[in-house]
């Protein structure tokens, strides 16, 4: 028996026994194993605009090609405190184009993920679904999506239909690549193991393959959001009056870079944004892929 | 093949009348069962005319070399596959798919994941109807919990678990639905040295309340003459039974620390001859 006991206190979750635990003070090293990472971070952020900044005002480019760090940060920052005043046709206020194209990427992404979830379910449970729909999914995912740009723009004109379109094609394909990898990679000892306890085939979709799969739907909408982006992008770049891409272009061509520096900035902001969020879900529905990946 | 696994038995015992309190629980007679390649459009027999009957709490433990078809003959048990010759019978019924009298352990643990160490243990309830009230299921995921000291550990989830602790949750998870028959696919072979043993001695003590009967297989002649009543010998594939082989040590095993006895090493060193010449057969058979 004191081996077994030996084990349990060699576990590395026991907090049962309070002797073990013994709260330390805070080192230096310690601070800065937790925290050096971020200081480092924002020194090298700050850095990196400073340098921008002094190499914009030198003079050495065109200030017409680079703005400087701070007319950037200024463009955003106006951008987002004012609004189109009511009536205007096009609005130059960041703000109303961020909600517009968030707005739209959302409804496409979610009807990707309506179209694309049980999709790639479906093509994982069922080999005739898979046999016949697959030579259309790798069709479709190994197409870039831009080229399909004028023939929806042909189909559905410069509307928010044909910007959903896109962003609904962009984002659908690894919902569903990843959804029926999942399906298929479901360990067989799991399923062998429900089987054996008495699992119908019902009970083994429901009970081992969709747990299984959901954080590879998770990875799966993760990729659909970075698509997605571009996607939205290239939407209003060749046919919006609307949207952050449309603001990128009208920037450009109103040789106002400050502006369309401030609104790239403004995209990777929000696609790291949106990955982040996905990733702390996939952490919060899988902690044991998250123990797994370190 | 019927002969040769009466032989040993023979030898020491009047094979003929049963005693009265044996009852057969699993019988397999002729059995040939083996997998399909449908690429290869091959089909490859895993098992060839295996004749066991198995008793009452008895613990029959499978040895024999990698590939030879002791997971078959469990998977045939627990119905996971199906005869392709012969039959295989558990309390007098041929098997037709898993039952709630069945229960199996396995290597890699196959736990869920996703579930905390009770919810794993509570699982055959879900899957299974047993006709136990709320209440009653309840009081056996607690006791099986306590039977196998995860207490204090409900809530944890398996990849916060050591190995030894992980199979402690495959057992109980094996054993809650209280089945006539545990069988346990080379349980204990991903755990280190140490625990294993414990493992072992752990496993004994809880069959020993149970009374279940038990098929096990291992890689290991220590494990197999420490745990089993009759020790199996397979063959190089296809399987056949090439002998069986009584153990008749005292138990509690680890209490009487049977490695120490001399007929331990009698027993190991038999097991070991018919062991290395079917291993050694596979080795040849794999390079030619």
């Amino acid at each position: 028996m004191s081996i077994s006991d030996a084990e349990k206190v060699a576990s590395v979750n026991d907090t049962t026994d309070p002797n073990r635990i013994e709260i330390t003070k805070w080192s230096l090293t310690e601070i800065w194993e937790r925290y050096g990472s971020w200081a480092v971070t924002a020194i090298n952020l700050t850095c990196f605009f400073i340098i921008w900044e002094l190499f914009a005002r030198s003079g050495a480019i065109n200030p017409l090609f680079l703005p400087t760090a701070s007319g950037m940060f200024s463009a955003l920052w106006e951008g987002f405190t004012t609004t189109a005043p009511p009536g205007a046709v096009i609005s130059g206020s960041i703000r109303d184009h961020l909600f517009y194209s968030l707005t739209n990427l959302s409804i496409g992404l979610g009807i990707a993920c309506i179209i694309g979830i049980p999709a790639g379910l479906l093509m994982g449970g069922s080999k005739y679904v898979e046999t016949t729909l697959s030579p259309y999914v790798w069709a479709l995912a190994s197409l870039p999506r831009i080229a399909l740009v004028p023939l929806f723009i042909l189909f559905l004109g410069f509307t928010v239909k044909m910007q959903i379109t896109i962003i609904v094609l962009s984002a659908v394909f690894p919902i569903i690549i990843n959804a029926w990898a999942g399906v298929k990679t479901t360990e067989k000892s799991l399923l062998a193991a429900a089987k054996v306890f008495g699992a119908s085939r019902r009970e083994l979709y429901m009970k081992v393959v969709l747990p299984y799969t959901l954080p590879f739907i998770i990875s799966g909408i993760q990729q659909g959001i970075g698509r997605g982006l571009i996607g939205v992008v290239i939407a209003e770049i060749f046919g919006g009056s609307k949207g952050l891409g449309y603001l990128i272009t009208r920037a450009a061509d109103t040789f106002n870079s400050s502006l369309m520096y401030a609104v790239l900035f403004l995209l990777v902001v929000v696609s790291l944004s949106l990955i982040q969020i996905t990733r702390s879900l996939e952490a919060y529905v899988a902690p044991w892929r998250r123990v797994n990946k370190v | 093949m019927t002969v040769v696994e009466t032989r040993r038995r023979s030898a020491s015992h009047d094979p003929s009348p049963a005693p009265a309190n044996v009852t057969p629980v699993i019988v397999s007679k002729n059995l040939t069962v083996g997998y399909k390649l449908h690429r290869e459009r091959k089909k490859l027999t895993a098992l060839r005319d295996i004749n066991l009957t198995i008793n009452r709490g008895e613990f029959i433990v499978l040895v024999g070399p990698s590939g030879c078809g002791k997971t078959t003959f469990i998977n045939a048990i627990s119905g996971l596959v199906e005869p392709w010759e012969g039959s295989i019978e558990v309390n007098g019924q041929p098997v037709v798919g898993p039952g709630p009298d069945r229960a199996m352990v396995f290597q890699d643990y196959a736990l869920m994941p996703w579930r905390t160490v009770e919810s794993n243990i509570r699982m055959p309830f879900e899957l299974q109807k047993l006709g136990l009230s709320k209440e009653e299921m309840d009081e056996r995921v607690r006791h099986y919990i306590d039977l196998v000291e995860l207490t204090g550990f409900e809530k944890s989830f398996p990849y916060e678990l050591s190995g030894g602790m992980k199979q402690r949750v495959g057992i109980a998870r094996a054993l809650v639905t209280e089945p006539d028959i545990l069988l346990a696919d080379e349980p204990f072979a991903a755990i280190d040295a140490m625990t294993r043993e414990a493992m072992q001695s752990e496993l004994e003590r809880f069959v020993a309340k149970t009374g279940q009967t038990v098929v096990f297989i291992t890689h290991s002649i220590d494990e197999a003459i420490t745990l089993g009543d009759r020790i199996v010998v397979v063959s190089h594939r296809p399987g056949q039974i090439k002998e069986v082989v009584d153990v008749d040590l005292p138990r509690p095993r680890f209490d009487y620390d049977v490695k120490l006895l001399p007929e331990y090493s009698k027993l190991r060193d038999h097991i070991w001859h018919l062991v290395k010449d079917e291993a050694l057969r596979g080795a040849h058979g794999e390079e030619g």
